[in-house]
């Protein structure tokens, strides 16, 4: 109610679907002949169930003297859980399983609906969507668009929903071969915010190539 | 005795017969003018308990008057999502114009801007991060830090225009505590099922829970302007309490209508066909019944200020069996040839009022035991059968020996009747040992079958069960449960009321950090109490101490002190704030919101009733909430009380019961002390106990053998299948006792008239209470399902285990 939508938004932030995306790591080695494209990509994302990885993340705010700076480790296990970590500077928990979203920070934790926070849900939706090879959730809250080769690849996502893409104009997620190397959020007033992930494990779906 | 005496004697009895019609017409009178301005009523909260515990009080607290009682809940189904939303935002729109609520919810922020701007400004009155460490150098640092870490995300955009005066983020904090954990999904800006195939609305009425016709009228808006809408294939739902207790209205206001027709067809036509069809004793039959009801209305009228549409459907239908009065003295008194004018009444006087009015009594007895209920509508039926029976009874007794003294003339199909009834009560009586057989294997199987009274309150509810559902479904989606767990604090006044909140709220941390609770609502966390406001406000330190804090809080940080100025005046400015109180948000979506958790007193009227705050409990995950834990970590706070609403309503129910249960037993008993002091011989009083017990016992062993759920109803039921079934024993005993008093070997012959009568009147009775069964109130098919079979069980029974003995 009232103004209070406001925090829930704390899941907008790039880093709790970078989580999500990081699992893109995992992703196998494509298939050079295959045409890369979003199908692709889901159908690959969906052999990934469990990963661990690493992100620092630089924000540049126009209204800020500086860079904000933060790092920490995300993690994704099939089919539904995230989990980001901030660690430094301040240590910061968003985890989303199912349709709970809890947020912790300042030893305080709050649980809420995600789909009561539609501008999360979507995203959250959208990259369980992608995780789970399921290309539909995706086209359902994203404009996608797919360039490059597996060797460097970019998809570009435009929220299809008028109240997201107030807040956020795109997420630009890079990849190399099975991993995602960045996600950049960029927001309607043009701040943006750059993630850069690193692997740590991964556990793939029985009997998928390696 | 000389003629001049006789004449004066004579006109003496004329003068008082003339006395006694005008003092029933103008009986008559009163009661009419009483009943013409009689205020009807038809929630159920009548038949909820008037001295409750104080969970229970917390209970009715919200049926009666409480935001829960004022819910409208509406879905839109159908048409495409765009339709739905669409259709959600002017129906919202549209209803907060039309001034019959106090608040509309939809999901939709837009309307609240006002509000964010009064919880704004009072910032640091509300938000739970405030104190005097706050306002240090580290504490500056680390709420900016925080603050500043939500730039560059969605969510920093809204922080974005109020950081430079807001940089620690006190809007976030009062955000969190009020933004509820169970959220209605929301879809292109409006609140949706969680299937998303339903738009939710939330409503509540300006109209109180007691206050129907404003409820109606409410309803009548959302029908109206759904209607406008021409949303292409949406429909409208609608449901919540407000629809479930003008709904139920509407139903028993319809099936009483309905009942009093059917009834009244009935024993019109069985009463034509037994007097071969002369309208003047129809006119007559009917007279004692209409007194009753009249007399009914008005004693409970008087004593209660309105009456219960339920009390009046079943009242009625209890006083069915003053048409028996009318029967019995309509034909017991009919002359005998060549007797002079007035002999019927003069024999029936002597021979049978006796037997009557022992059968009033008992029967009063019987509804006596009603009016001390705790429940007042229970209360109300005591008094109206009461007043009704009396009034009927003695209609008949002095009205009838009036203005019809000589019984009804016509003889119809009454002989044939008492001749088969002659035959039956000569057949019966050797039906004895088989219906005694039978009576002892019902009371075995009664004490081998589990118990069946098991009914709960939902069972007295009129509203059916795919209503009931979509409730559910409803509240589900708005994450308003019904079912839940709430903890009650009392205190005298606002304040301590608020205290005591943050009081409770403190424990519930704990237990929500623990993990036993998922997490709790607090009137406290839109409201501090005034004591924490001031504490808040003491805690905001001196501007030049501010400004050197902020210096050095924000050295090497991402925003400079230069630019947070508004923030110092911001903060000089709340120093001089008065505290906020209820009254302060009046008029706020803010109001609205308190008032459907704090409730207030009325010591400020004279009233000892204390304020009480309602927090509600979520568990953790849909799991069940450890009661005891709960209760544990609030044992020692005074004023608090943990409410289990699902439990309080079946301890409700077992209350009721209990009590009802205690009442039956006391009624019977006061019938079987009337008996025995009426007939001084235990041998009578056994001889007439036995048809109605069995009657009872029979019943009883039935309907659990159907499976039925008995409950206080089934109860009421029985006992006026006792209160009604004992007056046909009365009368096989008064016939036994004639046949007795006759010498040895005399000829004794049944008067086939009286058996009619009897008859008669049972199937009159028996006729109305089937119909009652049939009814589709709960409350009215219960009653009916127990007492149509118990009285003519009775009427059976007491043929033939009161036999004459055959000469």
């Amino acid at each position: 109610m009232l103004l209070l939508r406001l925090l829930p938004l704390r899941l907008l932030r790039p880093e709790v679907w970078a989580a999500a995306f990081a699992c893109l790591l995992l992703l196998a080695p494509l298939r050079a002949h295959a045409a890369f494209d979003l199908p692709e990509l889901a159908r690959l994302m969906a052999q990934v169930k469990s990963g661990e990885a690493v992100f620092t993340e630089k924000r540049s705010v126009a209204m800020l003297e500086r860079t904000l700076e933060s790092s920490g480790r995300l993690t994704f296990s099939a089919p539904d859980t995230f989990v980001r970590e901030t660690l430094k500077p301040r240590p910061e928990k968003v985890s989303v399983v199912g349709n709970q979203l809890a947020l912790t920070s300042n030893n305080r934790t709050r649980t809420y609906r995600l789909d009561a926070v539609p501008e999360a849900a979507v995203m959250v939706e959208a990259i369980r969507g992608t995780l789970t090879g399921n290309r539909q959730a995706i086209e359902r809250n994203f404009n996608a668009t797919v360039s490059g080769q597996a060797q460097r690849w970019t998809m570009e996502l435009v929220p299809i929903e008028q109240q997201v893409r107030d807040l956020v104009r795109s997420v630009v997620i890079t990849g190399q071969q099975s991993w995602v190397r960045e996600v950049t959020v960029v927001m309607a007033d043009g701040d943006r915010s750059v993630m850069t992930i690193e692997q740590v494990s991964s556990v793939r779906a029985p009997g998928t190539p390696n | 005795m000389n003629p001049e005496e006789k004449g004066a004697l004579q006109r003496a009895a004329a003068l008082f017969r003339r006395g006694v019609l005008v003092v029933w017409l103008a009986c008559v009178a009163v009661a009419i003018g009483i009943a013409w301005r009689t205020h009807y009523v038809a929630d159920l909260s009548a038949f909820l308990p008037s001295t409750p515990s104080a969970e229970q009080a917390v209970l009715l607290d919200q049926l009666r008057s409480g935001v829960a009682a004022r819910l409208v809940l509406i879905g839109l189904e159908g048409g495409t999502p765009a339709a739905r939303q669409a259709a959600s935002r002017q129906l919202a729109q549209a209803l907060r114009q039309s001034g019959a609520f106090d608040a509309v919810h939809n999901g939709d922020n837009t309307q609240f801007e006002a509000t964010g701007k009064f919880l704004f400004d009072h910032r640091y009155l509300l938000s739970p991060a405030v104190d005097a460490q706050r306002f240090s150098v580290d504490g500056l640092k680390a709420g900016i830090d925080e603050t500043t870490s939500l730039l560059g995300t969605p969510a920093g955009a809204l922080i974005k225009p109020v950081i430079l005066r807001d940089p620690t983020g006190e809007t976030i904090r009062m955000a969190e505590g009020m933004l509820p954990a169970q959220a209605p999904r929301m879809e292109g800006g409006v609140w949706v099922s969680r299937d998303g195939q339903r738009a939710v609305l939330l409503a509540t009425t300006n109209a109180d829970g007691a206050d129907l016709d404003g409820q109606e009228r409410a309803l009548q808006q959302v029908r109206e302007r759904f209607a406008t809408l021409k949303a292409e294939g949406v429909s409208l739902l609608v449901t919540g309490p407000a629809s479930f207790s003008v709904g139920s209205r509407e139903k028993i206001k319809r099936e009483v209508e309905m009942l009093a027709i059917a009834g009244g067809v009935a024993i019109v036509g069985i009463l034509l066909f037994s007097f071969g069809g002369s309208l003047r004793t129809l006119l007559i039959a009917v007279l004692p019944v209409a007194c009753g009801v009249l007399a009914g209305v008005a004693a409970v009228s008087l004593a209660f200020g309105n009456v219960h549409g339920m009390t009046l459907g079943f009242g009625t239908t209890l006083i069915g069996e003053a048409v028996d009065y009318a029967i019995y003295y309509l034909i017991q008194a009919r002359s005998r040839p060549g007797a002079p004018r007035g002999d019927g009444a003069a024999r029936w006087k002597a021979e049978s009022w006796p037997t009557v009015r022992l059968g009033l009594w008992t029967s009063i007895c019987g509804f006596a035991a009603l009016l001390f209920s705790g429940f007042p509508g229970l209360a109300q039926l005591g008094l109206f059968s009461v007043a009704g029976l009396a009034a009927a009874a003695l209609t008949t007794r002095y009205v009838f020996t009036v203005i019809t003294p000589d019984g009804a003339p016509g003889a119809g199909m009454r002989q044939r009747l008492g001749q088969a009834v002659g035959w039956c009560s000569a057949v019966l009586p050797r039906l004895r040992g088989p219906l005694a057989a039978l009576t002892v294997a019902a009371a075995a199987a009664l004490a081998w079958w589990p118990s069946a009274w098991h009914a709960n309150l939902a069972s007295l509810n009129p509203v059916g069960p795919e209503q009931i559902r979509l409730d559910e479904e409803l509240r589900q989606d708005i994450g308003a449960s019904d079912n839940g767990t709430i903890v009650a604090v009392a205190a005298a006044d606002e304040a301590g009321v608020l205290a005591q909140a943050e009081a409770a709220g403190q424990r519930l941390d704990k237990l929500v950090e623990a993990g036993v609770i998922g997490g709790y609502e607090s009137p406290a966390r839109l409201l501090p109490s005034p004591g924490t406001q001031q504490k808040r406000r003491d805690a905001l330190p001196a501007p030049e101490v501010l400004r050197a804090h902020l210096e050095a809080a924000t050295v090497d940080g991402p925003l400079p002190a230069r630019r947070l100025q508004a923030f110092l005046a911001d903060v000089e400015a709340a120093r001089q704030q008065p505290v906020l109180t209820l009254a302060s948000l009046t008029g706020t979506p803010l109001a609205a919101a308190l008032a459907a958790q704090v409730l207030p007193g009325d010591a400020s009227a004279g009233g000892t009733r204390p304020w009480r705050a309602l927090l509600r409990v979520q568990p953790v995950d849909q799991a069940t909430i450890d009661m005891a834990k709960l209760r544990a970590a609030l044992a020692d706070l005074p004023g608090t009380h943990v409410v289990n609403i699902a439990d309080e309503v079946s301890s409700l129910y077992a209350r009721y019961l209990k009590e009802a249960l205690v009442q039956a037993l006391l009624g019977a008993l006061a019938v079987c002390v009337l008996l025995g002091l009426h007939l001084r011989s235990w041998r009578r009083l056994l001889r007439i106990a036995q048809p109605v017990a069995a009657a009872v016992v029979i019943v009883l062993a039935v309907m659990t053998g159907l499976g039925t759920a008995l409950g206080i109803l089934h109860l009421v039921g029985l006992l006026l299948a006792v209160a009604i079934g004992s007056n046909y024993a009365l009368f096989f005993d008064q016939i036994r006792e004639q046949q007795e008093a006759l010498p040895p070997g005399a000829a004794f012959t049944v008067d086939t008239d009286t058996l009619a009568s009897l008859a008669l009147a049972n199937i009159t009775a028996g006729i109305s209470f089937l119909l009652l069964a049939f009814s589709s109130i709960p409350v009215l098919s219960a009653v009916g399902q127990v007492v149509a079979p118990g009285i003519v069980l009775s009427l059976l029974l007491s043929a033939a285990f009161i036999p004459r003995r055959q000469s």
